[in-house]
């Protein structure tokens, strides 16, 4: 009896404290979702007069909402492909050789992972802009200038998708080139090996043995690399400054801004578009968060 | 072979700019001016101003503070307690873990957003709300306590990913132990003090690693909410060294600001390497 009681006790407290954790981790999505889907939503959280879709239509229809989502895939996804291939074979050959410098690469790694990016902003700025510079020249020795903002918005280092790729892939390398190692590691090199003992070409041996070896680390690795290129700021706020190029973070932080009055139903309504894509890809990516970040005491 | 497209970027976007860095520091480079155009060299003088310089330790003090209560604190503690809360298989485990862990995919952007209105000032602000129950007068959040809510806000983002890792660390403590402590009339508290937290040193100790990491670089989430401010109140080292070279165009002295967290950075790294214990 005395028993029962305790547990029941016990019990209460268990969902008391859970329950109180979830109403400080859901409040703030409640807001979020009224504001959407109210025609006249305002800052504070209230029941709306009247519910639609209108605030999604607008999103579409009369901001760049269209252009901001359709850059941003553009840019997570370039960058996203480009961890996956670099970080595939670069995982592939840092757990398979012995060379000397391995253990150096492997260190700096983990080195360059803990660099907070706001630290290498600056000079990061100043790359970019060089390299900016360089391409510049370079096209308008192959392209009419007429053409040279169209091609410089596609191969350009600032107010560029190739500039943006590419920096946002390196940021988000060494993770997915750490990953990739470790998934090799605990790969077992005899199936190579019997590939090549069947005297397989190492295309044949890459596409029949290595990539469906690779799969579950690749989707890792891509995923990882995906929400953190959606989730960055940083970068698009300081390398993108044309309307054509922007990115929907940096879309919601302009309409947020905006100094005449801000319509918060349309910004809720963007945020929406904008976390959806996030919710999924972590719900997705969340089986592989223990080993990734848990497994690494026993490497 | 295959390693060189990974490193050629890793250099051209991260050594070659901390050496960038290193020299621009000891330069006046500005983004506006003529030291625009004409940098000169200046040697150590942006480090003597930086070390005089009390917005400066004001910031790394900020930083301080914000990542001992938002990540070392708050995330740990709460996200060791839901984790223990739900060890045990019960019918609504799964919907409060997916609760916990639902600020975690919400992008910094939109986190500052929705945290806008829950702290928003005025009577009809959610929080003022939600305090009104308890007699609490409207207060303006974000102007009397910035810090304190900056990590409010960061602690709820981050309880879902420490509950995931303390969750595997007490998944691989054996249940027999606790069966060997009941029987022993050990209380809960002592079981929790003696086999729980010893065995779960190691997990902690990574926990801690990765959310300093990971703290130190927040940027969106504040830089949305406050840009540092209100007067420069929730300045932390990242967003300092933001304001001042794209703010105030001192890329020279941004640059220093950003040398000193380089090299704070690489000793927490340090740490990193020895506790992944790299084998080759």
């Amino acid at each position: 009896m005395a028993l029962s009681k305790t547990s029941t006790k016990a019990e209460a407290g268990r969902y008391g404290v859970l329950i109180v954790l979830s109403i400080y981790c859901l409040m703030p999505f409640v807001w979020l979702l009224v504001a959407a889907f109210d025609t006249n939503a305002g800052l504070f959280l209230e029941t709306p007069d009247s519910v639609s879709l209108n605030n999604f239509y607008r999103v579409f229809a009369e901001e760049d909402g269209l252009r901001w989502l359709i850059n941003s895939l553009i840019v997570c996804g370039g960058a996203t492909l480009i961890v996956m291939l670099l970080s595939g074979f670069g995982g592939y050959a840092l757990s398979r050789t012995n060379a000397w410098w391995k253990r150096p690469f492997l260190y700096s790694i983990i080195l360059i992972r803990v660099i907070p990016p706001p630290a290498l902003i600056v000079p990061l700025y100043q790359v970019m802009l060089a390299l900016n510079n360089g391409m510049r020249w370079l096209v308008l020795q192959v392209v009419p200038r007429e053409h040279m903002r169209d091609v410089m918005q596609i191969v350009g280092f600032i107010d560029g998708y190739l500039g943006l790729i590419l920096l946002l892939a390196t940021m988000h390398l060494p993770l997915a080139l750490w990953i990739m190692k470790t998934y090799f590691d605990s790969v077992s090199p005899e199936y190579e090996e019997a590939a090549v003992m069947d005297g397989a070409t190492f295309g044949q041996r890459l596409r029949r043995v290595l990539l469906p070896l690779a799969m579950p680390g690749l989707a890792a690795s891509g995923l990882f690399a995906f929400i953190a290129c959606w989730d960055d700021f940083l970068v698009p706020l300081t390398f993108v400054s044309s309307p054509e190029l922007r990115m929907l973070p940096i879309g919601i932080f302009s309409a947020f801004l905006r100094a005449n009055e801000i319509d918060y139903g349309l910004l809720a309504a963007i945020a929406i578009v904008y976390t959806a894509p996030a919710i999924i890809a972590f719900v997705l990516a969340r089986r592989f968060l223990v080993q990734t970040f848990g497994g690494g005491l026993k490497g | 072979m295959l390693v060189l497209p990974s490193a050629i970027l890793l250099f051209a976007f991260v050594l070659y700019p901390s050496g960038v860095a290193i020299y621009t520091s000891m330069t006046n480079l500005s983004l506006t001016g003529p030291a625009a155009l004409n940098p000169r060299f200046i040697g150590f003088d942006n480090y003597t101003k930086l070390f005089s310089d009390h917005t400066f330790w004001r910031s790394l003090v900020i930083t301080f503070w914000f990542v001992l209560f938002s990540a070392i604190i708050g995330q740990l503690v709460l996200g060791l307690l839901s984790a223990i809360l739900l060890k045990r298989q019960f019918a609504l485990r799964p919907f409060f873990n997916a609760i916990i862990l639902m600020p975690n995919a919400v992008p910094g952007v939109v986190a500052a957003l929705m945290w806008s209105s829950m702290l928003a000032s005025g009577e009809y602000g959610t929080l003022n709300k939600i305090v009104a129950w308890f007699g609490v007068d409207p207060q303006r959040w974000l102007v009397t306590f910035p810090l304190s809510m900056i990590i409010v806000v960061n602690i709820w983002r981050g309880i879902g990913f420490a509950m995931i890792l303390m969750n595997s660390g007490l998944s691989a403590i054996s249940e027999e132990l606790y069966e060997a402590a009941r029987m022993d009339g050990a209380t809960t508290w002592q079981a929790f003090r003696k086999i729980t937290l010893p065995l779960l040193v190691p997990t902690i100790f990574l926990y801690l690693l990765v959310s300093t990491v990971t703290t130190i670089a927040i940027f969106a989430l504040i830089y949305a909410l406050t840009r540092g401010g209100p007067a420069g109140a929730t300045e932390i080292v990242g967003i300092y060294i933001y304001n001042q070279s794209f703010g105030s165009y001192q890329l020279g002295y941004g640059s220093a600001i950003a040398v000193v967290l380089l090299i704070f950075s690489l000793i927490i790294g340090t740490f990193y390497v020895r506790a992944l214990k790299v084998e080759v």
